[in-house]
């Protein structure tokens, strides 16, 4: 495999994990308007629960629990769950920006956790020696990060068709009914905190599974994985994407992780040497701009959302 | 959105294309690569940390470059962010072909490129500025395979150093206040557990958070257990805070302290009369020739000093590398990594830092001699787990309140130190 070939395999994977995230988020916060500025803090409980789950025994570390990979997959995955649950009811009566405080603050929260509790998270110096998982079937890097591109193929596509058919079914409708007027959902005699609960809790699983992909393709897991800049990160693949489409999600997932790294290649050729200690900023100021343009020119993202209109409204 | 990444696809391979023949026209070249933090939370020291890495390609190709061509010099930014510094690292490692990964700076950044990059892809990997124990613990597990360095003194060594110097004094019951960060608890650690294997006593292990205007409950909890000597490692104004409160409360003038201590600021608000009995420990500031070599390089090539952290063991990690790969004679990881340990340590003749000192090399590699890289930050020497140790001294405040100097501590000695213990 030639060496672009390789790297682009590397790309995607990393790509569509953020692609599993930016999913989660989209039913969050694209159908459902809940606003979500803690997806980082799902993300680091996914990662360190199957971090914990699947990694070896340690005499320093209450965790280390030497799961297969799948189970501990599973296990970060309800964890998510749960903290989202926990999270959710203490959090979602309120609204927006309201919402997105609680929910930055969590974030930070669990991050200043994994810093502190070093008995369960290593502290500041993360969780090592854990198992790629498969690595040993396969003699070459490039091989294994086949396989794992492959896996990866099969867990987007089953998050993305799960999320589709949620969200065209009768409950997706009132999902997009909260989003767009509570009271008159509420007036129809729905549940309204219940709804919204049941789409937080389930938005943040697969930010949780994404969480625990990181953790299975990269074989460590430290804090810094979980700085509030990736938050940022993950909200810029949605909007720019296209917010309330699953397609879109996907798209500014592969499109905004590529201008943000990729960027970064093609300036690391076009600078002479001398300069290449200025290049980095370039670089930043670069990802910026784009991600305006981009949005100056399709405020609804590259995929915008469907309108959904009822067969008998022609 | 498709449509600029296809462009950007385009763009890349059309890039890919130019540069193979751009180096077909000028004579062959090896790329090595660096990944640094040029923008995010360590922009101010990255980039300066980048140009000690291009020096010491300048260096190199100066004295005719490394494994029979001119070394091509990559700087890749990772924004402070694993995720984007492993990307950068697979760039450098797929597409630019390095053998040899410089960095990075943050230990959670170096640690995901080792663990997803490097080592799978047989790279060997060198950083100049990652302090954290994890790398030493994973190397000892066998998950670095022997491809991670870091020129970077770790704070093991002082920590056994400051044990064996408490039981040589006589200390029995020493109390531990340590800042609450990556380096106040490997010290913390490492002072303990060579204490206990000499046969003292450790009262408490007390963290502190930095910047408090008291620190009453630490120094509280530490007194408990009737410690007669004190271990503090802090950084100089929240250290001052800390001792006034332990002295004020009674507790032992017989205290050790950390290198950061090691300031006049701290002597004046403890006061001197309290630290007779202080004894402190710090990396013995390096002097010769090799040092010199550096320091006139940089200011000739940048017009001021070399003043700035990871400057020195920034350079020495790319001329450990590029020597390396010299000696290697082929621009391939597994080679470099096996012949890092060839010009490094050992009885061969010393080489030094700038383009005659590589010239020197070259010629004595070429001759079948073997050689020592004596570098910008003194002789190198990496352990099994790739770690170097650093000389080390002892200091005290004189009664006048100046900070003085006591015993030294070779690399020998500090060896000796550390196997006396067999910390781990």
């Amino acid at each position: 495999m030639s060496g672009f070939a390789s790297y682009l395999v590397f790309f995607l994977i990393v790509a569509s994990i953020y692609g599993v995230m930016v999913l989660g988020l989209n039913l969050q916060w694209g159908y459902t308007g809940l606003f979500n500025a803690g997806v980082v803090g799902f993300y680091a409980i996914g990662a360190y629960g199957t971090a914990i789950l699947a990694g070896p025994e340690r005499e320093a570390l209450v965790g280390g629990f030497g799961l297969p990979y799948p189970l501990a997959l599973l296990g970060g995955m309800a964890a998510t769950g749960v903290a989202a649950l926990v999270v959710g009811l203490a959090t979602l009566r309120l609204r927006a920006e309201y919402l997105a405080i609680a929910t930055f603050g969590t974030a930070i929260g669990v991050q200043l956790v994994a810093v502190n509790f070093e008995r369960l998270t290593g502290g500041v110096n993360g969780l090592i020696g854990l198992t790629r998982p498969g690595f040993a079937w396969f003699g070459t890097p490039g091989a294994y990060n086949l396989f794992f591109l492959g896996v990866m193929a099969v867990l987007v596509a089953a998050v993305f068709l799960a999320l589709e058919a949620a969200v065209r079914s009768p409950w997706g409708r009132l999902l997009k009914a909260v989003r767009e007027d509570e009271t008159a959902a509420r007036s129809l005699g729905k549940n309204i905190a219940r709804l919204r609960l049941q789409a937080f809790v389930l938005g943040s699983i697969p930010i949780g599974l994404a969480g625990g992909l990181y953790v299975g393709f990269i074989g460590y897991v430290s804090p810094l994985d979980f700085l509030p800049i990736l938050t940022f990160q993950v909200w810029a693949m949605l909007i720019v994407g296209g917010s309330g489409n699953n397609a879109g999600a996907l798209l500014g997932a592969v499109g905004v992780w590529a201008l943000w790294t990729m960027s970064g290649l093609a300036i690391s050729r076009l600078v002479p040497v001398a300069w290449q200690s200025q290049a980095g900023a370039i670089q930043v100021l670069l990802i910026g701009l784009l991600i305006v343009v981009v949005l100056l020119v399709r405020p609804q993202g590259l995929l915008g959302e469907r309108a959904t209109v009822s067969r008998e409204a022609e | 959105m498709t449509r600029s990444l296809c462009l950007a696809l385009i763009a890349g391979s059309v890039l890919a294309g130019s540069a193979g023949l751009a180096s077909a026209q000028t004579g062959c070249t090896h790329n090595i690569g660096a990944v640094l933090s040029i923008t995010g939370s360590m922009a101010a020291i990255g980039s300066a940390i980048g140009d000690a890495a291009a020096l010491a390609v300048e260096h190199m190709n100066a004295a005719g470059g490394a494994a029979g061509c001119q070394i091509n010099f990559i700087l890749r930014d990772d924004q402070g962010a694993p995720n984007v510094g492993i990307d950068a690292a697979k760039t450098l490692v797929e597409i630019e072909r390095v053998p040899v990964l410089l960095g990075a700076i943050q230990s959670g950044v170096s640690m995901p490129i080792l663990t997803s990059v490097a080592v799978p892809a047989k790279v060997t990997q060198i950083s100049c500025c990652s302090s954290a124990p994890a790398f030493t613990a994973l190397a000892r597990e066998g998950g670095t395979q022997g491809y991670w360095f870091r020129t970077l003194p770790t704070s093991l060594p002082q920590g056994v150093v400051m044990a064996t110097l408490g039981r040589e004094k006589g200390y029995g019951r020493t109390a531990i206040i340590h800042v609450n960060s990556d380096y106040g608890v490997s010290m913390a650690r490492a002072f303990k557990e060579a204490f206990e294997a000499l046969g003292g006593t450790v009262t408490a292990v007390v963290p502190y958070n930095q910047e408090q205007a008291s620190y009453r409950a630490e120094v509280n909890a530490a007194l408990q257990g009737e410690p007669d000597s004190l271990f503090l490692v802090a950084f100089p104004a929240d250290g001052a805070t800390a001792l006034r409160e332990w002295i004020a409360f009674g507790g032992p003038t017989r205290l050790l302290l950390s290198n950061a201590l090691r300031a006049d600021e701290f002597v004046r608000s403890v006061g001197a009369e309290y630290l007779a009995d202080a004894a402190g420990i710090d990396n013995a500031q390096i002097a010769g020739p090799s040092v010199d070599a550096l320091n006139a390089a940089w200011a000739a090539r940048f017009g001021a000093a070399p003043n700035g952290p990871g400057l020195h063991t920034m350079y020495d990690a790319a001329a450990v590398a590029l020597l390396a790969m010299e000696k290697a004679g082929a621009a391939d990881g597994t080679a470099i990594r096996d012949a890092i340990r060839e010009i490094t340590g050992g009885a061969g003749t010393e080489v030094f830092p700038g383009p005659e000192g590589f010239a020197r090399a070259k010629e004595l590699i070429a001759a079948g001699q073997p050689v020592r890289y004596v570098g910008a930050t003194g002789p190198i020497a990496f352990d099994a787990n790739g770690d170097v140790t650093g000389p080390l001294l002892i200091w005290g405040v004189a009664a006048d309140g100046s900070l003085t100097v006591g015993d030294y501590w070779s690399n020998e000695r500090v060896a000796e130190a550390v196997a006396a213990v067999n910390p781990g």
